[in-house]
């Protein structure tokens, strides 16, 4: 190949679209947009930016440094978790419900609850980043730790080692570039969580400045508070899947599918093993549930046992009506999760599948997809009501927003990690690249799109209980910050219950369709 | 006042002899020299400014009390805070207060902060509402949750709440502004203070003036506390007092102060300022000239228990403690 004397238009045309994206947001600003405190254009935001760099510095620091800490604590977890969930994995079952459980646990709820256990100081910051990301990097994890071909957990057994060898000899490699994607979806959403942190009663960071410049009618410190967020986002996605690279140079590896499973397990214990899990899962919840207000030794004033919720939501004497409460904004609320999801989890793979098939896309869209996801809600929700107006249709678009992302990634990865060995058959044989797409591409994605679907159930709920709470004042999530002022703290944990089991009978729903298309797609995943 | 010429602390903090003086009368609260939690509602703001005052002048150090404020925020629960002990009193408001009363919470309201309510209709000076009957037809942003709000006043002045639609919002002017909706339901120092700043020229219809009659910003702690540890409620809320008194001789002060304590909080002084003097109407009246900050009566008690019946619910007056503030006044208003 001869080198170029003109550089490739391919590689001009990002920085060509992202400065016609820029000129046109400008003007968007200064005309249409000029007086509705929206939105600001890209010249005031660096005025801004360059004018407080102080202020914002000094905001970044304290907001990275709990991001950072909740970043490592919360994969910490997840990588303990994992590893416990395959090593024994009698637990697997167990590991994955509870921990469905706690990530499912809406933050407008335990964000109060951890102040009062902490006190003064970031510990509800730290907490609720940690809280943020372990879940999305658990789930991918444990699918890449049994991304393995059979023969090779075989040949350890053959060398008469145990399942911790195995784990670390075989298994970690195969989990590392799932760990990855996990971790670069982790970064932005610690970043969040840590400014929503300070939501709970901080002097400092920029949740704290976020929530003055919208009160204030200060849109250019929304964006450039937004803007900042957003460049850290970008860079720490950057920075990790960096690190991937250079940790991973091993192709994925080919895994011949051994349809009917391995094991032949008998019609009773296909039925009690999963009932028992449920089993075991509820009781440590309950048992985390309880344990948690003794060692705390919460106030039953706000903390409510299970027996309390029971009490409010099916015993007691005005249940009835709490239950009519309760399902009326858990009704408002579904109504925008629901289609929100599903535009979310279509356009994420949508855009995969684009991005894969069409390079000059991927190379342009991906930075704008990254920048998207990781714009704070508390800036965009605003300029998308706006836009769409306060119904419904703005509501599920930021929910989609919310959701499309970890999908993007996940798929995206997984169209990438078809074997090369499985490429050069369709090679031999000169195929084309739609058949290559179809035949091998889609089926390494399918795994891939049902774990983002899963974990997307739980990041609906969240993001639509968040904006209900900061934007729209309506639905669940309002209900939920309503018992603030009404002292009604029975309303606020059946709130918490109810979100949880929806997020956990959504979860299961998704996993039932799952396992019917991997029996097909991946056998190697299913697991008895 | 008047028969207090020179009270008690102006008189210490003029005179070197009043500490050798006083040194004996002090002695108990000294000896109970601890420290105790202030849990404020909101993120920091001149809107605590007598408390900066009170920590800046170290009324509360006069005391023998080491005092932390603990911010509130969007997701911070007061009750909660002083519930389980993290703070000794918290900021509070009667509605809230006897909500959590309801719910088995015991508190007692200490003194009051704002003798008016700051809820307020703010709308744009083009599309005014200046009375509860100027909101019919209006969509009104609010978060629902404040519905009960709505409804009290739309009782007390006859109006018909099913003539106004309300729109949900939440802590954003933005909607008003750009004219998504015809009116905001905030506080008085909140969002219309923030378009004023920005020159977005508004109306404000003060709820309060409108026969909306409910504490706000009140100082709760629960009974048992009061019963424990009465030393250290008296030092606070004293010195707290102290605080308000100096920030009504110069609210601007406050307001640089609140720059000065919080350069990190992205407050700018003009805003502080003028949040300052509009918060001045909430929370000084003839009764507080009278009887000194925070002070209320069995009247003022009366018409908020009215006022909390429209809003649904069941109070005491029981739930007002004055003996708080008795013992601080007992020998003339402070300052």
């Amino acid at each position: 190949m001869t080198r170029r004397l003109w550089p490739d238009w391919q590689s001009i045309t990002t920085p060509v679209v992202l400065a016609a994206l820029l000129l046109a947001w400008e003007v968007a600003s200064r005309t249409v947009l000029a007086d509705q405190y929206v939105l600001a254009g890209p010249l005031a935001i660096l005025a801004r930016i360059v004018d407080d760099a102080g202020l914002y510095g000094r905001a970044l620091a304290v907001t990275l440094r709990e991001a950072a800490l909740g970043f490592l604590f919360g994969n910490a977890v997840a990588v303990l978790l994992a590893a416990i969930a395959i090593a024994i994995p009698a637990l697997d079952r167990m590991i994955k419900g509870v921990a469905l459980v706690v990530f499912c646990l809406p933050l407008v709820a335990t964000g109060p609850i951890l102040r009062v256990i902490y006190g003064v100081g970031d510990g509800p910051q730290i907490t609720l980043a940690a809280l943020a990301v372990y879940y999305t990097t658990l789930v991918p994890l444990l699918v890449g730790l049994k991304a393995v071909p059979p023969a090779w957990t075989d040949l350890v057994r053959t060398y008469g080692r145990g399942r911790w060898i195995q784990l670390i000899v075989v298994r970690a490699p195969a989990g590392l570039p799932y760990l990855i994607a996990g971790l670069q979806i982790a970064a932005p959403a610690a970043f969040l969580g840590a400014m929503i942190g300070q939501f709970t009663g901080a002097d400092r960071g920029m949740g704290v400045l976020a929530i003055q410049a919208i009160r204030t009618l200060d849109p250019v410190a929304t964006w450039a508070l937004a803007t900042i967020a957003t460049a850290v986002s970008v860079l720490a996605y950057l920075a990790v899947g960096w690190l991937g690279r250079v940790l991973t140079r091993s192709a994925p590896p080919l895994i011949l599918a051994t349809t009917g499973g391995g094991r032949a397990v008998g019609r009773w214990r296909r039925i009690a093993d999963p009932v028992l899990s449920l089993a075991v899962t509820l009781a440590t919840v309950w048992g985390l549930w309880i344990g948690m207000i003794r060692v705390f030794d919460l106030n039953p004033f706000f903390a409510k046992g299970p027996g309390d919720v029971f009490a409010f939501m099916l015993g007691g004497p005005a249940a009835a009506a709490n239950r009519e409460q309760l399902f009326e904004a858990l009704g408002q609320t579904l109504a925008v999760a629901v289609p929100g999801y599903v535009a979310g989890l279509a356009l994420g793979a949508a855009l995969a599948v684009l991005f894969d098939q069409v390079p000059l896309i991927r190379r342009t869209m991906t930075p704008i997809a990254i920048a998207l996801r990781a714009v704070p809600i508390i800036a965009t929700a605003p300029l998308v009501v706006l836009a769409l107006g306060r119904g419904d249709a703005a509501m599920i678009t930021v929910i989609a927003i919310m959701a499309f992302f970890p999908t993007l990634v996940a798929c995206a990865h997984g169209l990438r990690q078809v074997p090369p060995q499985v490429l050069e058959f369709f090679a031999v044989f000169d195929s084309r690249r739609l058949t290559v797409f179809w035949q091998a591409q889609l089926p390494a994605m399918v795994p891939a799109l049902f774990a983002s679907g899963r974990i997307a159930v739980p990041t609906v709920v969240l993001a639509a209980t968040v904006a209900e709470w900061l934007s729209t004042g309506s639905g669940i999530g309002n209900l939920m910050v309503l018992t603030y002022t009404t002292s009604n703290y029975n309303m606020l944990w059946s709130c918490i219950v109810l979100l949880t089991l929806v997020s956990a009978v959504g979860y299961a729903l998704v996993g039932l369709v799952e396992r019917i298309a991997l029996m097909r797609f991946a056998p190697e995943q299913v697991t008895a | 006042m008047s028969s207090f010429p020179l009270s008690r602390r102006t008189f210490l903090a003029g005179t070197g002899a009043g500490l050798t003086l006083a040194a004996g009368r002090f002695s108990p609260a000294r000896a109970q020299a601890g420290s105790a939690t202030l849990q404020l509602s909101w993120t920091p703001s001149v809107q605590f400014g007598g408390s900066y005052l009170a920590l800046d002048r170290g009324y509360w150090s006069d005391e023998g009390l080491e005092v932390a404020l603990s911010a509130g925020g969007p997701n911070v629960a007061v009750e909660p805070q002083v519930v389980s002990g993290n703070a000794l009193i918290g900021v509070s408001a009667a509605d809230y207060a006897s909500a959590a009363v309801e719910q088995g919470a015991r508190f007692k309201i200490l003194g009051v902060g704002m003798q008016k309510n700051p809820f307020t209709i703010a709308s744009l000076a083009g599309n005014p509402v200046r009375e509860p009957a100027d909101l019919v037809g209006k969509r009104i942003g609010m978060a629902t949750a404040n519905t009960p709000v709505l409804q009290a006043l739309c009782t007390l002045n006859g109006v018909d709440i099913n003539a106004i639609e309300i729109v949900p919002t939440q802590y954003d002017p933005a909607p008003l502004v750009g004219g998504q909706v015809d009116c905001l339901l905030s506080w008085l120092t909140d969002l219309p203070v923030a378009m004023t700043i920005r020159g977005v020229d508004n109306v404000t219809m003060l709820m309060a003036d409108f026969g909306y009659t409910v504490h706000s910003q009140t100082y709760i702690c629960t009974e048992d506390a009061l019963a424990d540890n009465r030393a250290a409620i008296v030092a606070l809320l004293r010195g707290e007092i102290r605080g308000w008194q100096s920030y009504r001789q110069d609210p601007a002060t406050a307001a640089a102060l609140t720059m000065q304590m919080f350069p990190d909080a992205g407050l700018d002084l003009e805003t502080q300022e003028l949040q300052a003097s509009e918060q001045d109407k909430l929370m000084y009246s003839p009764l507080t000239d009278e009887s000194g900050f925070a002070w209320f009566t069995e009247e003022t008690v009366a018409a908020n228990v009215e006022t909390l019946a429209l809003l649904g619910r069941t109070v005491s007056p029981d739930l007002w403690d004055r003996s708080v503030l008795e013992e601080i006044y007992a020998d003339g208003v402070p300052i």
